[in-house]
């Protein structure tokens, strides 16, 4: 490993703010908070064990993925720490807002503004992109179908049989547990998923220099500190999407978790916001539960995301690569 | 022969007490009302109507206490169960107010209304004892539960022709207009009591509707 110089250290510190900002919009625990399976004291202790524990031992197999084949020339330093403050922006943004926006998404979008602002069209990995694109919108797509699916299978055949108080208690009491059991799991590799799209970057400019096991620590507290001080919001917004409770919430998670497992461990940087607000609109729909206008800002800041990305990378990029120079 | 015990629900235990104690009550005060159609009533009994209630208030709070207190309880089935033992001491209150009416009662009944005070006394007796029944069912057999609803709707349909008839021969009656008026008051209270139990009948009825089994 070669020395740490300032620009690294600058990686580094931008890394673990931008893990923060990724915490800050991670609605994970949002259905618990939804059923009323945990009060939010709960989850945020939870959140933080799981934030930890996920980004030290799973994110490194999706962080040597982000942030190459997108853009068709060399990761400087400018364009890095561009990328990565546009990012941050928009999910604190996002965050303040209540709104949960893709963080890979940000990322691409930041991308794809300084790439086409330095090299035209001829700059961006368009085949890249739109592998990567193609999971983004089936992602949601999933969601949404597995779980209008699941509900109707788990209502036809488990709840419809149910009679009495105590007979319901005691079955909602089982799917609570189970779906605190997977969404501990959801929590854990989606935050090896996320903070990948935080080392991703650093790991590409800096080529090997950077211990990413140390990095990878540093980076999951600060995940964690990002949920606990800024995620509240969001975590009642999305829990409130639809009615939810825990049965009705385990449909929603589970496509989620199966999907974002095996996105992890491929390595495809997938969209877990997407997947769990769209599992959420597809369990409202199932379930015949009024309409939630707050989803109609959701699905528009999903839009704005990559647009708005892109332009604040841009408007970042002057002032960073003169700073650079001098 | 069941191997593991079965741990005590002390939220079952206490709802199985104050339904009992209310169901006591209603007893009681049919009794009493049977006796004082016959013209031989002791008013003294009527204080056990008036400690049922007391004892139901009391158990209606600890109901309460170890409602909230049940972390494993889930929030939406809170409610309703706080709902629906409030519902059913308002019931028990409404009973006590009929007992302390009889015991104020300085009259006899009418005998040309004799009958159809016997007939819709019984019809009181019947809806309570259905709406304990009902709630009840509530907690293992929601399919029991609202055919019960029906039945305690039918009690109270018929409790309301009865008391319209007897209405319509006390209002003609050309006699002492406070025994008429005190005699029409008794009637209405012990209706409003069936009147209360067809209310938390079609609660109930709403609830099994809004869960979302058969």
């Amino acid at each position: 490993m070669s020395a740490i110089t300032p620009i690294i250290i600058a990686f580094i510190v931008i890394s673990i703010i931008i893990a923060f900002a990724i915490g800050a919009n991670d609605e994970t625990f949002a259905v618990t908070y939804g059923s009323k399976t945990l009060t939010m004291k709960q989850i945020l202790i939870l959140a933080t064990i799981f934030a930890i524990t996920g980004a030290v031992l799973l994110g490194e197999a999706v962080s040597k993925t982000v942030g190459k084949g997108v853009l068709s020339m060399s990761l400087t330093d400018a364009i890095t720490i561009t990328v990565l403050l546009s990012t941050i922006i928009w999910l604190i943004v996002s965050s303040v807002l209540g709104l949960p926006i893709s963080t890979t998404h940000a990322t691409i979008g930041s991308i794809l503004g300084v790439g086409l602002l330095l090299g035209g069209a001829g700059g961006i990995g368009w085949s890249k992109l739109f592998e990567l694109s193609v999971w983004w919108v089936l992602s949601p797509i999933i969601g949404y179908v597995i779980t209008f699916i699941t509900y109707k299978l788990l209502h036809k055949y488990v709840i419809n049989k149910l009679n009495g108080f105590q007979q319901f208690e005691r079955a909602e009491k089982v799917f609570a547990l189970i779906l605190l059991a997977v969404i501990c799991w959801t929590a854990f590799s989606r935050s090896g998923n996320d903070v990948s799209n935080s080392v991703g970057i650093v790991v590409g400019a800096t080529e090997g220099t950077i211990e990413i096991g140390v990095l990878l620590v540093f980076t999951g507290v600060s995940f964690a500190a990002g949920i606990v001080i800024l995620a509240r919001t969001l975590i009642k917004n999305v829990g409130t999407i639809t009615e939810l409770r825990p049965s009705t919430a385990f449909c929603a998670q589970i496509p989620t978790a199966i999907v974002l497992f095996f996105g992890t461990l491929f390595g495809i940087p997938l969209s877990g916001s997407h997947m769990l607000v769209a599992s959420l609109i597809g369990l409202g729909k199932a379930q015949h539960a009024p309409k939630n206008k707050g989803n109609i800002r959701i699905v528009l800041i999903w839009f704005l995301t990559f647009p708005m990305a892109a332009i604040l990378a841009i408007i970042i990029y002057f002032p960073i690569s003169a700073l650079i120079i001098t | 022969m069941k191997l593991i015990k079965e741990k005590a629900n002390p939220l079952d235990e206490i709802n199985k007490k104050f339904l009992a104690k209310t169901l006591e009550a209603t007893n009681i005060l049919h009794n009493r009302i049977s006796d004082l159609i016959e013209g031989k009533i002791d008013k003294e009994e009527l204080k056990g109507v008036i400690l049922c209630e007391k004892e139901c208030d009391k158990l209606k709070e600890e109901y309460i206490k170890i409602l909230f207190k049940d972390k494993k309880a889930l929030p939406f089935l809170v409610e309703d169960r706080y709902k629906i033992i409030t519902m059913v001491d308002k019931m028990t209150g409404k009973n006590e107010l009929v007992a302390r009416f009889i015991r104020a009662f300085p009259f006899s009944i009418y005998d040309d209304i004799k009958e159809q005070l016997t007939e819709f006394n019984e019809l009181y007796y019947e809806c309570i004892k259905d709406l304990i029944d009902c709630v009840t069912l509530m907690e293992t057999n929601f399919d029991g539960a609202f055919q019960k609803t029906f039945e305690i709707e039918s009690d109270r349909r018929n409790a309301k022709k009865l008391k319209y008839r007897m209405f319509d021969k006390l209002y003609k009656k050309k006699d002492n207009m406070l025994q008429i008026y005190l005699t029409s008051k008794l009637i209405a209270y012990t209706y409003d009591v069936v009147d209360a139990a067809e209310d938390i009948s079609d609660y109930l009825r709403g609830l099994i509707i809004k869960y979302p089994s058969k």
